[in-house]
């Protein structure tokens, strides 16, 4: 089946400056992609290219398994890193003024707007200006004002920003019932634990490139380490294993990042020699982990 | 579905300026301000209408009633004031004129004494009175019945009329030459910056950001630019109504028909001026991201502006038909302000004013053109403003 979206060798340079060196990035219809990268990796420049805001020198953007056009990308619901609100505006006023620019007739972009306000919980507040909504009330608009034409795609930059639990949580829900309505949804946050409980599905960019694209617990697997958790019954012993390197523990453990194809069994069996095992553990580093690893490789 | 979006950015930007204080203060203070000159004029008492002073001595030994006859030839033209010489001496007339005490004498028996030059009307208006006051005085000597003789002499209206206009005619296209210019100079002022500041309020709210992530630059600019112009027609409506509705209720000018004719044409040179000056503030606004940086890329615009304005104001009062005045017709930067002027001075042909209009709309759409593709890289700008140099390379494609 053909992916909904399909980004393919994107690069674009700013004089000097190459902001994206090849960013491939595949979303399939109703699939969430949690999109990561440190600051200046490229997000952001990726998803304006995406819609159309940034021209790229090289590279392609395709919905459905052609070029991207203009009336495509009207099936887009873009919220950018920095909020983009009228401060003077009403808030149902303003869902249904974007609804509008989205091709909504009148008095369906109308009806929306109130169903969004409602959704959002912001129902009581619809007819306050935007600029007397706290930022957390604020970002709330900005993803009705996303979602109000109903898009197939959904492209959210940063979208937990600053926001306190109660509104992630609601923002969290929300994307999730997009994503079963079948919309794809693409979304970058420094978040990772977040991204994780969203979603499996990620893209890792670094310096511009895509470095890693797939399940996170395949991410994990194919991690050049292994994580070794040691909870001795007394004092840690002053031992580390050939080839690894020692992390911070807390009291009465030990923690030591190892190869991959080390032989676990023979490990903990050296370990064991060192001293009294509580409990043991050997796992694929976290996800966190490996994002450090592809971003600082 | 463009049409569609450009309507909605234009009715926002009516709304939105619409209900600003700004807008609101500046269409009263206009509208009150026109109304208010031709009421607050023909409230004001004239001490002597439009008649201009004049004093005449008459010697003693004068012709009789000749007093009575300057008064009575002269009430349409002269505020008159005459001064009995009695049996004033020649060289106390002579002191009187020199201090300028009397403007003419006239002395016995019908002699005419002026300080230095001759004033022909004056002239004329003594000679006739002269003339009147010396018949009835023969007339009485002769025992003439002095009504029927009065009946002979009873002035006849005199009516003129002028093949090229009157001079009343003159004053009128001149005042409304005058009117247009200054519309076609302020009102691209005012709507420019209105323009500029929606822009940098876009801008600097990120606003932009998910504008264009549904509609075309071009787009966007289109319906700024006709949400403040319908809204500077708006503006212009209610001050041309006001003036003339004015006008008429007080009464102050007659209005010649010829006048009417290059109204619309006051009209197009205002709108033509308004779209290519907003064009031009709104494509100045994506070059900042904020209003502190807004005089800095204003200012190049104020040298057609006011290069527009003085040329205009010296072809309303000097020639309309010099070359600097010809040439600055066809710029569109500046021809908004000059065509007004020289039709109203009938100093240009149909044929000039075709091309005049022409290179407007043409500027405007290539100005426009502009501004829709360096709109695409200047909006999403943030910080600092974009340099004129800078500039240059991306209007040439350099990205």
């Amino acid at each position: 089946m053909t992916a909904a979206l399909e980004v393919a060798g994107l690069h674009k340079a700013y004089g000097d400056v190459h902001a994206l060196r090849g960013v491939d990035l595949v979303v399939e219809h109703g699939q969430m992609i949690g999109f990561l990268g440190s600051n200046g990796a490229g997000k952001t420049t990726t998803m304006r290219s995406i819609i159309g805001l940034t021209s790229v020198d090289e590279g392609s953007v395709s919905w459905k398994g052609r070029p991207i056009s203009v009336d495509d990308r009207r099936n887009i619901g873009y919220m950018p890193q920095e909020r983009g609100l009228y401060a003077r505006m009403k808030v149902h006023e303003h869902i249904s003024y974007f609804g509008r620019i989205a091709g909504l007739e009148n008095d369906i972009a109308d009806q929306r707007a109130h169903e969004w306000a409602e959704r959002v919980n912001l129902d009581d507040r619809k007819d306050d200006l935007v600029q007397e909504l706290s930022t957390g009330n604020q970002q709330r608009v900005q993803l009705a004002v996303a979602l109000v034409h109903e898009p197939e795609l959904l492209i959210l930059d940063e979208p937990f920003a600053g926001l306190d639990p109660v509104a992630v949580s609601m923002l969290a829900s929300v994307m999730s019932e997009q994503v079963d309505r079948g919309v794809s949804v693409v979304f970058s946050s420094h978040q990772l634990d977040l991204v994780q409980d969203l979603t499996e599905d990620v893209t890792i960019i670094a310096g511009g490139r895509t470095r890693a694209t797939g399940k996170v617990s395949e991410l994990r697997q194919r991690s050049p380490h292994r994580m070794l958790a040691l909870r001795w019954a007394d004092d840690p012993p002053a031992w580390t294993p050939d080839n690894a390197d020692t992390l911070e523990a807390p009291a009465g453990e030990s923690r030591f990042r190892v190869p991959a194809d080390v032989d676990a069994a023979e490990l903990i069996a050296i370990a064991a020699q060192h001293g009294v095992l509580n409990s043991v553990s050997f796992e694929p580093p976290g996800l966190e982990a490996v994002f450090i690893e592809l971003v600082s490789s | 579905m463009k049409r569609r979006q450009i309507k909605e950015i234009a009715l926002r930007e009516i709304r939105t300026r619409g209900r600003s204080r700004g807008y609101r203060a500046i269409t009263f203070i206009m509208f009150a301000l026109v109304i208010a000159a031709p009421i607050v004029m023909s409230l004001i008492p004239s001490s002597s209408g439009d008649l201009r002073d004049v004093t005449i001595g008459i010697a003693g030994d004068a012709p009789n009633g000749l007093g009575d006859a300057l008064e009575a030839l002269s009430t349409d033209f002269y505020d008159l004031e005459i001064v009995d010489l009695g049996d004033d001496t020649t060289s106390e007339v002579n002191a009187r004129l020199d201090d300028d005490n009397i403007d003419v004498a006239v002395e016995a028996p019908a002699n005419i004494a002026w300080s230095e030059s001759e004033d022909s009307e004056l002239t004329a208006l003594i000679t006739a009175a002269l003339q009147r006051a010396e018949a009835l005085n023969r007339a009485t000597e002769l025992e003439l019945d002095l009504d029927d003789l009065a009946a002979v002499f009873e002035p006849i209206e005199v009516e003129q009329r002028f093949v090229d206009g009157s001079s009343n005619t003159e004053d009128v296209r001149s005042a409304v030459a005058f009117f247009g210019l200054f519309l076609a100079f302020l009102l691209p002022q005012i709507f420019g910056q209105l323009t500029m500041l929606s822009v940098v309020e876009e801008k600097s709210t990120r606003v932009v950001e998910v504008l264009l992530s549904q509609i075309r630059p071009t787009t966007l600019l289109a319906g700024k630019i006709l949400g403040l112009c319908a809204l500077a027609v708006v503006q212009l409506t209610l001050i041309v109504l006001g003036l003339l509705g004015s006008l008429i209720a007080t009464d102050l000018v007659e209005v010649p028909a010829s006048v009417w004719v290059f109204v619309p044409m006051l009209a197009i040179s205002v709108l033509g001026g308004l779209a290519i000056y907003t064009t031009l503030f709104a494509l100045l606004g994506s070059l900042i991201s904020r209003q502190e940086d807004a005089a800095q890329v204003m200012m190049p615009v104020f040298g057609p502006l006011m290069v527009g304005y003085f040329v205009g104001q010296s072809a309303i009062f000097g020639s309309a038909d010099s070359l600097l005045v010809r040439v600055l017709t066809w710029f569109p930067l500046t021809s908004p302000m000059l065509l007004p002027v020289r039709v109203a001075r009938d100093a240009i042909g149909s044929v000039e004013v075709a091309i005049s209009l022409g290179l407007l709309a043409l500027g405007t759409y290539l100005l426009f053109r502009l501004a829709g593709r360096l709109y695409e890289f200047t909006l999403l700008r943030t910080g600092s403003r974009v340099g004129w140099g800078e500039l240059i390379r991306l209007s040439q494609g350099n990205v």
